[in-house]
C-alpha cells in the first residue's frame, strides 16, 4: 500500500510501511546515472537496495528495510540522507571532473614517492611479455613499424613525382 | 549541524575583471568580518563594506585596500603566479615523503577500561591478541623499506607495557636493522602509564623513547572514563608523569620541551569544566593541550549515550578554553592549544606541519601505516580499529606476505588519497579554509558511508570549521598582545632528544 511521510514531498517518493520500504523516483536529467549509483551503494548496509525503471528519464530508488518494520523516523531518514547524497554525489562528480588534472597530479606524487623506485628483484618479476598498454593510435610504436621501412631517395619513381607535383 | 550562514554578504555583484580567484566566508560570531582566502592560501579579514566593494571590482587604485588585497595575491591584474606556484609547493612539501609514522600494536590487551575505547581493547587474559616475536621483526623488516628517511614507531595498544620485553626487543631489532637502512629513526610510546616501574623507565629513558599519555580531565572524570581495577588511573598517571619529567630535568634536559605529552579525549562531563582542564595541564607542567573531541570508533558508538555531545557544545567549550589559555600566556603562563597551534602554522607560516589527520591528502597509507597484532598492514589506526569492529575496508596487506611497493600502491590508498583532497570535495571547493584543512577519509567512511562523505553534515567538518572560525576571529579582532602569542604558538621546537641518527651520519 502506497503512502506518504511527514515533511517529504510525496511528489517523489512513496513508501510502504508494511514491507519497511520507501520509493525515491529520481529524474535523470537532474542526477547522472553514476551520481544514482554512487549514492544508494552507501545504504547497502541498512537496506536492500533496488533500482529500476519509471516513466522515460527516471529512476526508481527503492530502499527495502532488512529486517521489518521500520519506524516512520529511520525511513524519513533514509529519504533524506539519500536525497542529501544524490545532491552531494552528483556536485563532486563535476568537481571531480573539473579538478582531476590537480587531483591526479597529487595522487601520482604521493604514491609514487611512497612507493619509490622498484627494486632489481621487482623488475626481474615484471612481466614484459604481452602489450603494455593499448596505442590505438600507435604512439608508442617505431617510424619503421608504422609506415614501413624508409625508401632510398629515387627508387620510387611515383613517390618522387608526387612530391614534384 | 554546521554553523549558520550569513546571506547578507553576496557575490551578486560579482565583478570578476578586478579580483583573482578567491573563496570568502562570513565569521559567525563576527558577522560584520568576512574571511577571504585564494588558491595559495594567503588571506584577509576584510570588514563587510571593504568585502562587498572588493567583489563589485571598485577598489580604488592606490587606496589602502588595494594596496593590502595586492600585497596579498588578491588581484588579477597583479596576480604573481610563480609566487602563488611557490607557496602552493610549500605547503604539499609532504606529499611525496613516504609513510613517516608507524603506529605498531604490539598487544591488544589493556589493564584499564576506557569507556568510549577507540582501540576496542582486549582483557588482560587473551594473551593471543600479542604480537609474536616474529611478526614483531617481520614488521620492523617492513617499516625500514619505507621511502621516508625518517621513521616514528609508535607503540600503541592495548597498552603496550603489557608487552615490555616485546617493546624493548622491537627498539633492539629496529637498531640492528637499520645499521643498513640508515634512517633517523625514532620511538614513541602511547601508555596509560599504570604498569610504568622504575626499571622499565630507567630502560625507557636510556634508549630515548619518547612518552605519551592521556589524561581525560580532574581525577573524578578520568576515573569515570578510564577505569583502572583496584587503584586510581588517574593517581598512576599523575605520579609517573611527575616523575618521568623529574627524570628529564635530573638529565639537564630543557624543560620547557621535554615533558611527558598528555592528549585529552572530550568527553561530556568534561565540557563545562574547561578551567579545571587548563589549569589541571598547566600544573603538570604540560606546555600544551589537545583539546581533541570523540573519535567515531571503538566502543565511543555504544556508549555515546553517556558521553556525546553535539559539536557546537564542543566548539562552545573549545572557545572557553583557549580563551582561557590566551588570558594565562598573558600572565606569563606558556601553554598552548594544539589544533590552534596545527592551523596557526598553517595560516600564518604557510608551511605545513604534517599533521597526518589535519592535511590534504591526509596520511593514510603514504604518510603513515599501521600494524596490528596479528601483522595485518591498515592504512591509518583508525582504519585498525574498524577491522576491530567488522570493517576490513582499510586492511592492505600483511607484514608476512606482502611486498611493499604493493602495499603502499594499494588501490585502497590510491582511493583514499583521491579521497582525502580538498580540492574534489563537495562544499570544501567554496571554502576559504580549504588551504589548511584535512579530512580523514576513514572519518568520512565511518559516520557516512562513503570515503569522500558530505561535508556540510560531517561532525569533523563542524569542528575544523568553528575552530578556524575562532582563530580568524581572534586574527581580525585580537589585540597586539593576543597575536603575538598566537604567531607563538607556531613555532616548532623539533625534540632532537628522541631522535636516533644512525651510525655514521651524525
Amino acid at each position: 500500500m502506497t503512502e506518504s511521510l511527514d515533511a517529504i514531498p510525496d511528489t517523489f517518493v512513496s513508501v510502504d510501511r508494511a514491507e519497511g520500504a520507501v520509493s525515491f523516483v529520481v529524474d535523470e536529467s537532474v542526477y547522472p546515472l553514476d551520481a544514482i549509483y554512487g549514492a544508494t551503494f552507501t545504504f547497502l548496509d541498512r537496506c536492500f537496495v533496488f533500482l529500476g525503471r519509471g516513466e522515460p528519464g527516471q529512476v526508481v530508488i527503492t530502499l527495502s528495510a532488512k529486517k521489518p518494520p521500520v519506524e516512520d523516523d529511520e525511513l524519513r531518514g533514509w529519504i533524506g540522507e539519500l536525497a542529501n547524497e544524490l545532491l552531494a554525489c552528483a556536485w563532486r562528480g563535476r568537481i571531480l571532473e573539473q579538478n582531476r588534472a590537480t587531483i591526479e597530479a597529487v595522487t601520482m606524487q604521493a604514491i609514487g614517492g611512497a612507493m619509490g623506485p622498484p627494486s632489481l628483484d621487482e623488475l626481474e618479476d615484471f612481466d614484459f611479455s604481452e602489450e603494455p598498454f593499448d596505442d590505438p593510435l600507435g604512439i608508442a610504436m617505431s617510424w619503421e613499424e608504422k609506415y614501413g621501412k624508409k625508401e632510398k631517395k629515387g627508387e620510387s619513381a611515383d613517390d618522387s613525382g608526387e612530391e614534384n607535383a | 549541524m554546521n554553523l549558520p550562514i550569513f546571506h547578507d554578504v553576496s557575490l551578486e555583484a560579482l565583478d570578476a575583471r578586478q579580483p583573482a580567484f578567491f573563496r570568502f566566508r562570513q565569521l559567525p560570531m563576527a558577522p560584520d568580518k568576512v574571511v577571504l582566502s585564494n588558491l595559495e592560501g594567503r588571506w584577509l579579514v576584510l570588514d563587510k563594506a571593504d568585502f562587498q566593494t572588493f567583489a563589485r571590482g571598485e577598489v580604488e587604485e592606490g587606496s589602502e585596500l588595494f594596496t593590502k588585497l595586492r600585497q596579498r595575491n588578491f588581484l588579477r591584474a597583479y596576480y604573481d603566479v610563480p609566487a602563488a606556484a611557490e607557496m602552493i609547493r610549500a605547503r604539499r612539501e609532504f606529499v611525496g615523503a613516504g609513510p613517516n609514522l608507524h603506529i605498531m600494536v604490539i598487544t591488544l590487551r589493556c589493564n584499564t577500561t576506557c569507556v568510549y575505547c577507540h582501540a576496542s581493547r582486549a582483557n588482560m587474559d587473551q594473551v593471543q591478541t600479542d604480537m609474536t616475536k616474529e611478526i614483531a621483526e617481520q614488521s620492523v623488516d617492513f617499516i625500514l623499506q619505507s621511502t621516508n628517511p625518517a621513521v616514528t614507531i609508535e607503540f600503541q595498544g592495548g597498552e603496550p607495557l603489557v608487552r615490555f620485553d616485546l617493546l624493548q626487543h622491537v627498539v633492539e631489532y629496529a637498531h640492528e636493522k637499520n645499521e643498513v637502512a640508515q634512517k633517523e629513526l625514532d620511538f614513541t610510546l602511547v601508555t596509560n602509564l599504570s604498569l610504568m616501574d622504575e626499571k622499565k623507565l630507567d630502560w625507557l629513558i636510556e634508549n630515548r623513547v619518547q612518552i605519551c599519555t592521556s589524561i581525560d580531565g580532574p581525577q573524578d572524570v578520568h576515573d569515570k572514563q578510564r577505569k583502572l581495577p583496584k587503584a586510581s588511573a588517574h593517581g598512576e598517571a599523575i605520579k609517573w608523569m611527575k616523575r618521568i619529567d623529574e627524570r628529564y630535568r635530573e638529565m639537564g634536559l630543557d624543560e620547557t620541551l621535554y615533558h611527558v605529552e598528555a592528549l585529552v579525549t572530550t568527553t561530556r562531563p568534561i565540557l563545562d569544566r574547561w578551567k579545571e582542564l587548563v589549569d589541571l595541564y598547566v600544573d603538570l607542567g604540560c606546555r600544551a593541550l589537545f583539546l581533541r573531541p570523540l573519535d567515531p570508533f571503538g566502543w565511543a558508538e555504544k556508549t555515546a549515550r553517556l558521553i556525546e555531545y553535539p559539536r557546537a557544545e564542543y566548539i562552545e567549550y573549545y572557545r572557553n578554553a583557549v580563551d582561557y589559555m590566551i588570558e594565562l600566556n598573558k600572565q606569563g603562563v606558556e601553554i598552548l592549544e594544539r589544533y590552534a597551534a596545527i592551523f596557526l602554522t598553517k595560516i600564518l607560516s604557510g608551511v605545513d606541519p604534517n599533521f597526518l589527520d589535519i592535511r590534504q591528502p591526509s596520511g593514510a597509507g603514504i604518510g603513515q601505516l599501521a600494524y596490528s597484532y596479528d601483522g595485518t598492514i591498515f592504512t591509518c589506526d583508525e582504519g585498525r580499529m574498524l577491522h576491530e569492529s567488522g570493517d576490513d575496508t582499510f586492511a592492505i596487506g600483511h607484514v608476512g606476505t606482502s611486498k611493499y611497493r604493493d602495499v603502499v600502491g594499494h588501490e585502497t590508498v590510491r582511493a583514499v588519497v583521491v579521497a582525502g583532497q580538498l580540492e574534489g570535495q563537495a562544499d570544501c571547493v567554496n571554502c576559504p579554509y580549504v588551504p589548511y584543512c584535512g579530512i580523514p577519509p576513514v572519518h568520512s567512511h565511518r559516520i557516512q558511508g562513503s570515503l569522500l562523505g558530505r561535508m556540510r553534515e560531517s561532525s569533523l567538518c563542524q569542528v575544523h570549521k568553528g575552530i578556524q572560525d575562532y582563530l580568524f576571529e581572534k586574527l581580525a579582532t585580537g589585540d597586539e598582545e593576543t597575536l603575538q602569542i598566537l604567531e607563538k604558538w607556531t613555532t616548532i621546537r623539533p625534540r632532537d632528544h628522541f631522535v636516533h641518527v644512525p651510525a655514521g651520519a651524525e
